[in-house]
């Protein structure tokens, strides 16, 4: 099970944090902390996993972003890999060549398209198309519900006139 | 980009992130976060905000939280907005909901009528969104409320409703296994879904439900293979594929299920040993992927019945991850070698040179699973060689948690297959000095168990070499600075114990040392108490020897600054050594017999050892003792009376009643008007801990339900009849209580204890005496010899003790300033229920202590430590340890005499000793052979570009 998943920069700073486990403030600042500073003194050269509390932390390095996932002790280190990898692959088709500003000002976005990929801690879907899919509709969905939103604001803007 | 980011957003929130996002240092940033904390705090308090503005904020306060600082003030904003009609809000509120809130928060009870209602939407993604909040959210106790609406959904007719829904029963599955227990057959029905996404989802719950009960899921196994051989066979739809691999995470899923469902079962196995096969050979090796499912194929190989074939390619693929150049195949490569060296030892072998190299990398999460993979194999032949490096590992990290979990291992292995005393003394000394503090204390009082039991029964120089070699490295490290506590405990333990047990170091030599080692660490309680002890013991050993025993002055200095000690434990400790130094040697020798804290002490509740005396002092005219439950029942004695009319059967109790007749006896009244408003208080007290502790407050106005007491309570009686004698109890019930109170605030205290115990059963016979004949006390508890005035102010002292506790637990300060007279008049008390009528105070707060809970705890730590007083309870645990230890011993003493270390290592990997001289050579080799440039160089060194990509 995937404990937590989190993106951090290059600078130590948090892009993304979704917990999976309870975790209070204090303990989640407290996990930025402590494996900010052991992922990103890492070298590159070594590997990509790290124990940690018990606990499993795998990374992946993409430009200046480290996207780590938080396992058990007997989950799979390298499947994990992927699922991160599954993950910027979609951010990356959604966003169209994904880069760390993107996640920066749409961090919801992402918070959305990763709640249709993990649920509960677990994968929930490795299928890109579905996951598009599903995303697309909501998309559509949003679009709709705000032009009626407008709509409406603009019906009652005349009547008011 | 940030034109990207313009979805409603504000240019104010534009321009937060950008400054944060300029923010030059932490201070900095925490500057604007604070700023915007207040900012949103007014405007969300103000009156008129639009849904949209609050949606932005709402957005802010997500961000706020992530940068790590607290936006509770804005939770229920977020509740608010999931009750929204329009799903743009309510996505917008759930996702802030699901990222603010732990299950635990108050706020879901107000959440969970919206879930119930968005879970009836007809809009499929209201229910998506819904079912995300459910999986976050619901906790055990609002399980119930949305229940069957998951399971109404599982029959949805969008897959990502059915597969949200799967999931959501799993959380609760793992939230409270009983409210999903019935639902197994809907997982099994959805394992046929249409959907691959459904059906992978699915096996998330089956995986747990297996783990816990694999027998009722036997008939699944062709199911499971099925589905994995459709899969291996590219039957799912293309965009299933990864990497060109099939469905891989589904794949691995599959193998999980499967290495359970096979394990130890030949029949269940044998129906996977083809996939397993097609699929090992299948995978592609050069991808990320691909080695993961080669990686879950070896653990389900390494788990399932075995099958030579499929170990062989599971021990080729280990090789290939081992030699190849990525350190998260190394990684891989190792974890599965341990994996399989439980079922084909030989196979590490051939693998020495790639582990060693493992062993030596700079990588620690490397180094660290090696170190997993070397504890698997520790044999008594490479332990001192494993044992070395864990420790030097140990020393050269600062993470607690991993600290603690090697030191532990390093303890474990070397108790397991220590080769020689010297070198587990020595090895323990390591660990101790470098995470003594970081070890559980279990471990500690283990190392007392092993240095007091030895290696076994039989062996008794053996065990005496241990100690000497135990003592001997312990006055060398005493002196140091900085040790921990719980190492300085053990030392003095065993310094105190064996210290002049050899003959080798005179007495004054060691309590100087103790005396040294209690001051440098004043502010230990605990050491302190420890080195108290031990001299006592110490001293105790040289009077029985027949020795004269001249205190150092630091000593006396240390005893008297303890006399005073605030702690109370400490004191008694300082004056029960006085006491003891002061008495001749036979009394001395029977209070602490040199070398018994292996002896078995045994507690008898029944007291069934003062039965002799009750008797005498019955004959004698003494009251009979009433339990107190029949005490109780006294408080209203009309009542009483016709009780006993009613049912003449309790013969017993209704002569009990009789007492309220003669409340005073007529033997002693004029001692008894000066001691009785004092005295008594406590006692009575005492006597309901102990006999009566299920009695938790005894109140006066419970006379209504006194005769159900009665007859329900199967208290036995102490003493055949139920009689009363009020010195008998009180005093018994004194020490016990006494030495129960050490015991329990100490969880490790240690032998002493309970001799002192044993003094405190002999004087317990005879205390109540006192009063009645002084000299027969004086001349069975100190033998002829000793002045009859001292003994007398001994006794004052015991009793004192006995009582300075009960003032501190029932807040009789008073209490002990007449504790002399309560040894001599006892007798003439009057009999207690008059007192629980008059003190009913102090007889119900008194109760709240439980002496029999204390009892309780005084055995369970028995088992930390040594025997101590309990017997029964600690022994069983003791074989265990010391038979494994026997067993060793064996084999270690033949390694003693070689003492080949730097060659164990080797001598194990090799499984033929004179293959190789030693692992320095060795690894020198290898250096050299890398330098000629033979050793394979990885076979892929493009393999994980596209990690850094």
């Amino acid at each position: 099970m995937i404990h937590f998943v989190l993106l951090i920069s290059q600078q130590g700073k948090v892009r993304l944090a979704k917990w999976y486990s309870p975790y209070s403030q204090k303990e989640r600042s407290k996990v930025i902390r402590e494996l900010g500073g052991t992922i990103l003194s890492r070298g590159p050269k070594l590997c990509k996993f790290v124990e940690w509390r018990g606990y499993k932390v795998v990374y992946r390095r993409y430009a200046g972003l480290y996207f780590c996932m938080c396992i058990n002790h007997e989950d799979n280190e390298l499947e994990t890999l992927d699922i991160i990898h599954h993950f910027v692959v979609i951010l990356d088709r959604y966003f169209g060549n994904v880069c760390e500003l993107d996640l920066i000002f749409n961090f919801h976005k992402a918070y959305y398209i990763l709640d249709e990929i993990l649920i509960a801690g677990e994968l929930q879907e490795s299928n890109k198309k579905t996951i598009e899919r599903l995303i697309d509709a909501q998309d559509l969905l949003v679009e709709t519900a705000k032009e009626e939103a407008n709509l409406i604001s603009k019906l009652i803007a005349q009547a008011t006139n | 980009m940030s034109s990207q980011g313009g979805f409603g957003q504000s240019k104010e929130f534009l321009d937060l992130i950008k400054s944060i996002g300029e923010a030059r240092s932490k201070a900095e940033e925490d500057r604007i976060v604070l700023r915007e904390i207040d900012t949103l705090k007014a405007r969300l308090s103000s009156p008129n905000i639009t849904k949209f503005k609050l949606k932005e904020y709402l957005m802010r306060l997500i961000y706020v939280e992530m940068l790590g600082h607290d936006a509770s003030f804005g939770y229920i904003h977020a509740v608010k907005m999931t009750h929204d009609e329009s799903l743009l809000l309510k996505r917008t509120g759930y996702l802030a909901v699901t990222l603010f809130l732990n299950e635990d928060h108050d706020l879901i009870i107000l959440i969970v009528n919206t879930i119930q209602k968005d879970l009836r939407s007809d809009n499929y993604l209201v229910v998506c969104a819904a079912l995300n909040a459910v999986c976050r959210l619901i906790n055990e106790e609002t399980i119930p409320a949305v229940l069957p609406q998951v399971v109404e959904l599982l029959g949805h007719q969008k897959e990502a409703v059915r597969k949200k829904a799967v999931m959501a029963l799993h959380r609760f599955y793992q939230r409270a296994p009983g409210s999903v227990s019935h639902l197994i057959s809907n997982f099994r029905k959805r394992l046929c879904d249409n959907d691959p996404g459904v059906m992978a989802a699915t096996l998330c719950p089956l995986f747990d439900l297996i783990t816990i009960d694999v027998n009722s899921f036997k008939d699944l196994v062709v199911s499971f293979v099925n589905i994995l051989k459709q899969v291996a066979e590219r039957r799912l739809p293309k965009s299933y594929d990864y990497h060109q691999m099939p469905a891989p995470f589904i794949q691995i899923k599959l193998l999980k299920i499967l290495s359970l469902l096979g394990n130890g079962d030949k029949k269940s196995s044998e129906q996977m040993y083809t996939i397993l096969g097609d699929i090992m050979r299948k995978c592609d090796s050069a991808s990320n992927i691909g080695n993961a499912v080669l990686y879950e194929c070896i653990c389900c190989v390494c788990s399932i019945h075995p099958n030579p074939k499929l170990l062989e390619s599971a021990a080729d693929t280990i090789s290939k991850f081992l030699k190849g150049d990525s350190h998260n195949l190394k990684y891989l490569g190792i974890d599965a070698l341990g994996l399989l060296i439980r079922i084909s030892p030989e196979i590490a072998e051939q693998h020495q040179l790639a582990v060693i190299d493992c062993l030596e990398d700079p990588d620690d999460t490397l180094k660290r699973k090696t170190f997993d993979l070397l504890y698997k194999m520790t044999k008594s032949s490479n332990v001192e060689v494993i044992v070395d490096r864990m420790i030097d590992y140990m020393i050269s990290i600062n993470d607690h948690h991993y600290k603690t979990e090697i030191a532990s291992r390093c303890v474990e292995l070397a108790e397991q297959f220590a080769p020689s005393n010297q070198w587990f003394i020595q090895t323990m000394n390591k660990v101790f000095e470098h995470a003594g503090d970081l070890v559980n204390t279990k471990v500690a009082h283990n190392l007392m168990r092993l240095i007091a039991e030895g290696f076994g029964e039989d062996d008794n120089t053996a065990d005496s070499q241990l100690r000497s070699s135990a003592v001997e490295s312990y006055l060398r490290i005493i002196g140091e600075p900085k040790l921990p506590s719980t190492f300085l405990q053990v030392i003095c333990w065993v310094l105190g114990e064996y210290g002049t047990a050899d003959g080798k170091y005179s007495a004054s030599y060691i309590t100087g040392k103790l005396c040294d080692a209690a001051e440098a660490h004043s502010t230990d309680d605990t050491v302190k108490a420890y080195a108290v002890t031990a001299l006592m013991k110490i001293y105790s050993f040289e009077i029985a020897a027949g020795r004269k025993v001249d205190m150092l002055p630091e000593c006396q200095s240390l005893v008297e600054e303890l006399l005073a000690s605030h702690s109370t434990d400490l004191q008694q400790r300082a004056y029960e050594l006085q006491a003891i130094i002061c008495l001749d040697a036979h009394a001395v020798e029977n209070i602490m017999p040199m070398d018994a804290n292996c002896e078995d002490i045994e507690i008898d509740k029944n007291l069934s050892f003062l039965d002799a005396y009750v008797q005498e002092s019955l004959e004698k005219g003494a009251q009979p003792y009433i339990p107190e439950d029949e005490r109780s029942g006294l408080s209203n004695i009309s009542n009483f009376r016709s009780q006993d009319h009613e049912s003449s059967i309790h013969a017993l109790r209704f002569e009990a009643y009789e007492l309220p007749k003669f409340p005073v006896p007529p033997k002693a009244p004029s001692i008894l008007s000066s001691s009785v408003e004092l005295v008594p208080v406590p006692e009575p007290s005492y006597v309901a801990d102990v006999h009566q502790p299920a009695t938790s407050a005894l109140t006066v106005s419970n006379s209504g339900s006194s005769e159900l007491k009665l007859r329900l309570d199967g208290v036995q009686k102490k003493w055949g009849r139920p009689a009363f004698s009020s010195t008998t109890p009180s005093t018994s019930s004194g020490d016990t209580f006494e030495s129960n109170n050490g015991t329990t605030r100490h969880e490790s205290i240690s032998s002493t204890k309970s001799k002192v115990h044993d003094v405190s059963y002999d004087s317990r016979k005879l205390q109540p005496e006192i009063s009645t004949e002084k000299q027969k006390l004086a001349a069975s508890l100190f033998g002829g010899a000793s002045k009859s005035d001292r003994k007398q102010s001994y006794t004052g002292q015991k009793v004192s003790k006995t009582n300075s506790h009960g003032a501190d637990k029932s807040n009789l300060a008073k209490v002990a300033s007449s504790s002399d007279n309560a040894a001599v008049i006892p007798t003439s008390q009057p009999p207690p229920d008059l007192l629980d009528l008059g003190e009913p105070s102090v007889t119900s707060s008194a109760p709240s202590v439980d002496p029999f809970k204390q009892l309780e705890g005084l055995l369970d730590p028995t088992q930390d430590t040594t025997k101590l007083s309990s017997g029964g309870v600690g022994v069983p645990n003791a074989p265990d340890i010391m038979s494994l230890y026997a067993d060793m011993s064996l084999s270690g003493q033949s390694t003693t005499v070689a003492n080949p270390p730097p060659n164990a290592i080797k001598t194990h990997l090799a499984k033929q000793p004179s293959k190789g001289p030693n692992v320095q050579e060795f690894l020198e080799k290898d250096a050299l052979v890398r330098q000629v440039g033979v050793t394979p160089s990885g076979q892929n060194p493009n393999l994980f570009k596209d990690l850094l990509g």
